[in-house]
């Protein structure tokens, strides 16, 4: 119950945060729009020169498949890795680890808590805007889509939290991050469909996109495609082992990390 | 009486990578050389509950890597440590809620948001009920005065009024111990007695133990009836205050600024020295034992035309080398 209290105060602070300096805020939106919007435009274009369909694909699904992605990536999970490092470097964990809190879960709820109404927002208006551009797909209407889809944004919370989680836990050992930050970022863009969504993927990077965490941490661009209402059990049983796996591994680290805690200062 | 902190052998070694030039970039990469730095060396006291003990040493002495894996952040490479019937080590989260921690070098607050936030947020961190929270705040507001800027956001605050802010921060849930890491570290002279009197007055009213570091002087003259002195990870002297002053010959510094310029020098009187004499400077050491601060700037006045006065304390440095000096001619004083 305490823990759901504090859960719920760190949520609400970061929002009032966010509120406060409204700047992050818009500069979202506007990344997001242009980002996906110029992939969009083109994409369009190519779908046209090709017929409209590629591959057995069409361009609503590619829309919808790259919006969800593009959404997810507004929620700024990533960032808790170089939060982490942050900490790090400043010295300014020792604050948090001399409160009765997990740093860990802290970080987390914070990160969700900045995130959640900058997501809800570019999800609310691309929704909208795809709807009344380029329409619903078929798939959406079946009475399994919205359970499926909300099941796999929770798998792709938690794996995204674990995958970059384990990212931010290395600055306990290497201080600067940022390369291994980057590498990992650019193969869950990849392997996410920020580039080419997914359903035009080739069969062997369409395998690492499924079974590697960094593709499975982004299953929210499959839901998309035809082809979901019946490979979703697969999906989300994949993003559940790499969570448990990833899970495990996050505590262990953090088990070591505390113990290698070194800040300036005596 | 009862102990609040119990550390027995306490040694804690930093070990880090060192680049060597002789050898190629892989070695470096995956075998390179260690430093170890010794922080802490095999130190051993308690501190009974109630009491306001002073840990002073210079910079890089081991006072805030005591202070570390007095909370449990930092682990001891070997010795023991009970805080309040917990092992830091083993009881991170339990210890949190009987403890408050103040680090003068960084900031616990919210900074984008107003004090009332940061104050409600560690409400709630340490299970207060909502009713608790807003009693507890309005008590911390009366004490520290922190109505006319509870409502602002905390970066917009004066460092002064920051540090009263982080120490009422530290005391929402009635720690039954407080650690306080250069705590007045970049006050001025105003806000470090407000921020002294303040721990005072929660030190008697609310029986809070106070563990203290600090390389000012003041702090330990004005607020902690014991004082431990560490340097280079060994603690070299506990003792009580008092005694501290008495024994090292606590002195004064007196800068003087002349209206005009010194023009001669005259002989001061018993417990006043000269440290050093220009003619458009001149300071001071008072013997606090033989002649009061009070006392010795009137007779300055009476022998000279000042402009400017300035009294400040021994530094730390100072402190530590007479300790020194001292030990070497009286082994046995301890």
């Amino acid at each position: 119950m305490s823990e759901l209290r504090l859960v719920r105060t760190t949520t609400k602070l970061r929002i009032k945060e966010l509120l406060h300096y409204p700047s992050r805020f818009f500069t979202d939106i506007v990344i997001f729009a242009t980002r996906c919007g110029i992939l969009l435009v083109l994409y369009s274009f190519v779908f046209k020169l090709r017929g409209g369909m590629i591959g057995g694909t069409t361009f609503q699904a590619v829309a919808w498949s790259m919006f969800f992605y593009f959404a997810f990536m507004t929620f700024r999970l990533r960032d808790i890795s170089r939060e982490m490092m942050v900490d790090v470097q400043t010295g300014q964990i020792e604050i948090l680890m001399s409160k009765p809190i997990s740093y860990l879960s802290y970080k987390a709820w914070g990160r969700i808590g900045a995130g959640i109404i900058p997501m809800l927002t570019v999800g609310i208006l691309g929704a909208t805007a795809l709807t009344l551009t380029v329409g619903v797909p078929p798939l959406m209407h079946s009475a399994a889509f919205l359970p499926t889809l909300a099941l796999v944004f929770a798998g792709s919370c938690l794996l995204t939290i674990a995958v970059y989680t384990i990212v931010g836990l290395l600055s306990f050992w290497i201080e600067d991050i940022n390369p291994i930050f980057w590498m990992v970022d650019k193969a869950v863009m990849m392997l996410g469909g920020s580039y080419l969504p997914v359903a035009l993927f080739p069969a062997l990077m369409y395998k690492i996109a499924v079974y590697s965490p960094f593709g499975a941490s982004q299953f929210l661009s499959h839901t998309a495609y035809a082809k979901w209402l019946n490979e979703w059990p697969i999906l989300v049983g994949i993003q559940a082992v790499w969570i448990a796996l990833l899970g495990i591994a996050v505590l262990v680290m953090y088990k070591y990390a505390r113990q290698t805690v070194s800040i300036n200062g005596g | 009486m009862p102990k609040s902190i119990e550390i027995s052998h306490l040694t804690k070694k930093f070990t880090f990578p060192v680049k060597n030039e002789q050898v190629g970039w892989v070695k470096n990469l995956f075998a390179p050389e260690k430093r170890e730095v010794v922080a802490v060396s095999d130190i051993s006291f308690s501190v009974a509950a109630g009491e306001r003990v002073a840990f002073i040493g210079p910079n890089g002495a081991g006072k805030s890597t005591t202070i570390k894996m007095l909370t449990g952040i930092l682990f001891p490479t070997s010795g023991t440590m009970n805080v309040l019937g917990f092992d830091p080590t083993k009881d991170r989260k339990k210890l949190a809620y009987q403890i408050g921690t103040v680090f003068g070098q960084r900031s616990q607050l919210l900074p984008n948001l107003p004090l009332t936030d940061s104050l409600e947020f560690f409400g709630v961190m340490y299970d207060l009920t909502n009713a608790q929270i807003k009693k507890r705040v309005a008590e911390l507001t009366k004490l520290f005065s922190l109505g006319e800027f509870i409502d602002q956001p905390v970066r917009k605050l004066s460092l002064g009024q920051r540090m009263r802010a982080e120490v009422a921060a530290s005391l929402i849930h009635k720690p039954k111990l407080i650690l306080l890491d250069e705590p007045t570290i970049g006050l001025d002279v105003v806000a470090k007695k407000a921020l002294r009197d303040l721990l005072l007055t929660i030190n008697k009213e609310e029986k809070t133990t106070i563990f203290l570091t600090s390389h000012d002087v003041g702090d330990i003259e004005s607020l902690c009836e014991r004082t431990i002195i560490i340097n280079r990870g060994t603690v070299i002297k506990d003792l009580p205050t008092a005694d501290l002053a008495k024994s090292f010959a606590f002195e004064k510094y007196i800068d003087l600024i002349p209206t005009d310029k010194f023009a001669s020098f005259v002989e001061l009187p018993a417990g006043l020295r000269y440290l050093s004499k220009e003619p458009n400077k001149l300071t001071i050491a008072v013997d606090v034992n033989k002649l009061s601060t009070k006392e010795a700037i009137k007779t300055m006045l009476d022998l000279y035309d000042i402009e400017d006065i300035d009294v400040y304390n021994a530094d730390m440095e100072t402190v530590i080398r007479y300790i020194y000096e001292r030990t070497a001619a009286r082994p046995d004083n301890n």
